[in-house]
């Protein structure tokens, strides 16, 4: 029956989504080890080479694929689906002889998402689309900006806005279940507004930019730890109750990123940017995927995966590991950093592992019940 | 003539379709107010459903999910049609007075 629907909405069925979600996660696996092997982590060659773009292979690659390919399934259309199709390209591209293509196809893919995303906007005209509109720009920007400069630098900064505005503009999207609160709408634009204009000195001034844009992650991280619906739900049970521990972790990080940053720490060179972009990237943004990918998983590959207690196991390791790295980095400790980062990479491995389990033990008990 | 007494009622529909939960929220599509029309005829069950966002990529597992609801208690003769629309576009004051107290309105 789900086939019928399918067809008349001429999108692509959720096997033909499967070799987006298998270059995605090539992209990932190569991306985590080209982490490590800058940390003098021993790696196998074929990663040690992509050590230079582990930045552009996580998030234009992983999170560009991922995140686009989301988009294209709640949009019930055909073309949203090439956003995700060139960016999981553009991350195995990286990776042969030829990866001066990889920047083309992020690009191209970074321009579909966005129009993907203005469609959403066109849709349901609200402050939660334009955000991940914003969201979409910044992804776009970081991409053009990789392809135009060959350096991962300036980029970031675009795609951290990418990721970072794309989350907001969800959970903002949840807060309607909530009373309207007048006050923390208008906080919320105005961090848009600062976002927007750190984006805009970017150009000019990269230093001031990318504080302006840490002040920015600081004061959203205290927006959603007060307003998130995520306070509310880690009084229920079960998976919405893991989901809300996720995102309330997340949103610590998001803060203790947003504080490194505001001290300088986004800018290449700075001691502490390792600390300051995995706050970020991994607490923030992962915490966030974890929470989310037993819900997004199943609605995007037609799968079931059954919530269990276990899942806080990923989580958990995934929360020590990176304490233990921003020690290791803050307080000069290279062996407890570089522990830390491998440990990271297992948290990362252990919760694939988990989603796969999950899948199986759905699919057994699907089997039990029919 | 009066329907055969096998054939439910749309208001048993809606209670079948609690079953169906948004795992973010932990509250069910009806009280979240996302059904906004059961019609039940021998010649089909047609529901009309809506999302909170058209970024959303949960709207094809919901529908899915509500269709074996359905399934289950709708005779297998009868097709069951579930449409996903976008107007009028959702709001607050959809979602049921125990939904709404749950979050705190």
């Amino acid at each position: 029956m789900a086939g019928s629907r399918t067809m008349r909405w001429r999108e692509i069925p959720p096997l033909g989504r499967l070799p987006m979600l298998i270059f995605g996660m090539i992209s990932l696996l190569t991306a985590v080890l080209g982490g490590l092997a800058r940390l003098a982590v021993d790696v196998p060659a074929f990663a040690q080479h992509q050590a230079g773009v582990h930045g552009a292979l996580m998030i234009a690659g992983f999170f560009g694929t991922v995140i686009s390919l989301e988009r294209a399934v709640a949009l019930h259309r055909f073309w949203p689906y090439l956003a995700p199709l060139c960016a999981g390209l553009g991350g195995v591209v990286l990776l042969t002889p030829a990866p001066g293509l990889s920047p083309i196809l992020f690009c191209l893919s970074g321009g579909i998402f966005l129009a993907a995303s203005g469609l959403v906007y066109r849709q349901m005209p609200a402050v939660f689309t334009f955000t991940l509109g914003l969201g979409a720009a910044g992804l776009l920007l970081g991409n053009v900006v990789w392809l135009l400069q060959a350096e991962i630098g300036l980029a970031m900064p675009f795609w951290m806005t990418f990721l970072v505005l794309t989350i907001a503009g969800e959970r903002l999207e949840l807060t309607r279940f909530l009373p309207p609160n007048p006050t923390g709408r208008r906080i919320f634009i105005g961090v848009l507004g600062l976002i927007v204009i750190a984006a805009g000195l970017m150009i000019f001034a990269v230093p001031y930019a990318t504080q302006l844009l840490a002040a920015g992650w600081l004061i959203l991280a205290c927006w959603l730890l007060r307003y998130d619906i995520a306070r509310r739900t880690v009084k229920q049970s079960g998976l919405t109750r893991f989901v809300a521990v996720c995102l309330l972790a997340g949103y610590g990080w998001l803060a203790v990123g947003g504080a490194l940053g505001l001290a300088g720490a986004f800018e290449p060179g700075h001691p502490w940017r390792d600390s300051a972009l995995h706050a970020i990237f991994l607490g923030f943004v992962f915490s966030m995927v974890i929470g989310h990918a037993a819900i997004i998983f199943p609605a995007v590959m037609r799968v079931k995966i059954p919530y269990h207690p276990f899942f806080y196991l990923p989580l958990a390791a995934l929360q020590l590991s990176l304490g233990l790295r921003v020690v290791g980095n803050l307080g000069d400790g290279w062996a407890l950093r570089q522990s830390g980062a491998l440990l990271n990479a297992l948290s990362l491995a252990l919760f694939v592992l988990t989603i796969l389990i999950s899948v199986i033990r759905g699919a057994s008990n699907q089997k039990a019940h029919a | 003539m009066s329907l055969p007494t096998s054939l439910p009622t749309p208001e048993q529909l809606r209670n079948t379709l609690r079953s169906v939960v948004d795992p973010e929220v932990g509250v069910n599509i009806v009280d979240l107010g996302l059904v906004y029309q059961v019609d039940v005829s021998l010649a089909a069950v047609k529901v009309l459903l809506t999302m909170t966002s058209p970024a959303c990529p949960l709207s094809d597992l919901v529908m899915a999910d509500a269709e074996s609801a359905l399934r289950a208690v709708v005779p297998e003769t009868i097709p069951v049609n579930i449409e996903l629309v976008w107007s009028p576009p959702w709001e607050p004051s959809m979602m049921s007075d125990k939904a709404r107290e749950n979050l705190g309105w």
